[in-house]
Formats: C-alpha cells, structure tokens, sequence
C-alpha cells in the first residue's frame, strides 16, 4: 500500500492506479497513466516536457530546497512502533503540509514579482508604436490629448505600511 | 472486393525488420549505458566469450550497444555519424531516473537507516 511517484510526471500513483514496466536488468518504471506510459515508450526525456515536474524542478517553476520536503521520504529501514511517536506524527501531518502550501504560494508570488511593471511597459511601448493607425501622425500634432504627456510631474504619495507580520 | 485484406496486418509489419525490433526491445537503456561509462576502468569486467556472437563478443561498442566481427569494423563504426551523435548524449546530463522523480515531486532524498555491522 505504498504511494508511489510517477516515473514521468512524478504525480502520486495510489494503488490500484497505472502501470508498471520492469525491464531486464530489474529496475522498475511506475506510471500513473497511459499518457506518462506512452510517453516513456517514445522515449521521450521528462526534463524537456513542460507538463512534468522534472521540467518544472530544472526551469525553478517550483519550489526545489525547503525543509519540508525532507519529511516526506522513502524510508528503507522499518521503524520500531511507539504510539506516543505515531500519535504526535499524525497531528504533525497537517501542520506540515499547510506550511509548505504557505511556502510555495510565496516562491509563487516572488516568481510573479514585476509582472505589473512589465505590463505597464509594454502597454505604453504599444501605445507609442500602434497611435498612428488610430489617428494619423499630423492630427496628433493638433491634438495630444490620446498620447501619454511626455512631462513628469512629481506627486507626493502617501504610502501606507505594509509590515505585515509573518504568517508561519 | 474493396474491403481489408484479412492477412495483412501493419502492426505486424511495422516490426518485421532487424534494425526497428533491435532499436525498440535490445537496446540497452540509457541509464545502463551512462552507468557503465562512469564506472572507472578498474571495475569493468572484461568482456565474455561467447560464441553466438559476432567476433566472440569482443569487439564491443558501449555508446551504442553493438557488437562488431573485428577491430577494423568497430573502428569504422567509430568513425559514423550515429555513434558521434550517441557519444554526445552520453556526455551530457545523467539521464532521468525515479529519484530525480520523487525530488522533483517534494520527497526527499531516501533514507537507508544506520549502516549495518559488517559480518
């Protein structure tokens, strides 16, 4: 009753679930589903499938070095039973698993950063290249009003505080 | 007439030659391959004799899992471009295996326990 992990897509295989391949040399490849089953038989790489979580580890999509990740492993060696151990793991189990959520929704947000900035330059570099197919080039002369004015003006801004404390 | 021929069949015809049944079920894996590359030379066994195959398997390229009749041909085969190709993959990164899996998937790396004592 092991989970294991796709040997392609590294998606959860619960059982009942997939299919297995052992080759000769008697190492094992698990698959979750026929897609990751046809893909290994194409011989295709995981690394350069943008589905998969091999891609998205080396293109640092995800978040790869976290200390959470060190609770989940395959253990080789079976540990003696303690009840008080096995009753505090399993309220552990939860708490764990919603830091990490917390964790990665931030590597997600830091990633996400400057996107708004990026936006705005490419809508303004839009706007300067594109305004004539709007209104000619010497209407614009008489009427600047659909161009971005080219003086800046300083505004005081009031910024309110964002110190908002630390969520774990 | 005008419908299938009932003893024509492509998928049996697909793998009827040499070269797409040996490319798709003998060859060795690529993380077969890369691991007897990186082994060093001390550890590598030498090569068996055996009878059944070309050159009593010993004129044997590793890149590219074929066995040659004498010196002169695997030293040709060296020279092709399919063996340049495969000795340039086999240069590059380690190929995938189930532990790049489940650290890709948020699992550590495994934990073996304590080293036995030695007998």
């Amino acid at each position: 009753m092991r989970l294991e992990k796709c040997w392609f897509c590294s998606s959860t295989i619960y059982p009942g679930h997939g299919i297995q391949f052992v080759r000769n040399d008697a190492k094992i490849f698990r698959f979750c589903r026929s897609k990751c089953h046809k893909n290994f038989k194409m011989k295709r790489n995981p690394r350069k499938v943008k589905w998969t979580k091999a891609y998205r580890r080396v293109h640092g999509k995800d978040m790869t070095q976290d200390s959470t990740f060190e609770f989940e492993r395959k253990r080789n060696r079976p540990e003696r039973y303690d009840r008080n151990l096995a009753e505090n793991v399993l309220k552990a189990i939860p708490k764990i698993d919603k830091i990490r959520v917390t964790r990665e929704e931030k590597h997600h947000k830091n990633r996400m950063k400057g996107k708004k900035q990026k936006l705005q330059m490419e809508a303004a570099r839009e706007l300067e290249q594109g305004i004539s197919l709007v209104k000619a080039p010497s209407v614009l002369q008489k009427d600047p009003s659909l161009t971005l004015p080219k003086i800046k003006v300083g505004v005081s801004q009031q910024q309110s505080e964002d110190n908002h404390p630390m969520e774990e | 007439m005008g419908g299938k021929c009932p003893h024509r069949n492509v998928k049996k015809r697909r793998y009827s030659h040499k070269t797409a049944r040996r490319t798709k079920f003998e060859l060795k894996g690529d993380d077969m391959v890369y691991a007897q590359l990186n082994k060093p030379d001390q550890e590598r066994p030498p090569l068996p004799v055996d009878e059944d195959l070309p050159g009593m398997g010993q004129y044997y390229c590793l890149h590219c899992d074929r066995y040659f009749a004498n010196i002169t041909v695997r030293d040709e085969h060296f020279k092709t471009k399919r063996h340049k190709k495969r000795i340039k993959q086999m240069m590059g990164p380690a190929p995938h295996t189930q532990l790049d899996a489940d650290l890709a998937s948020g699992m550590g790396m495994p934990d073996n326990g304590p080293k036995l004592m030695s007998m």
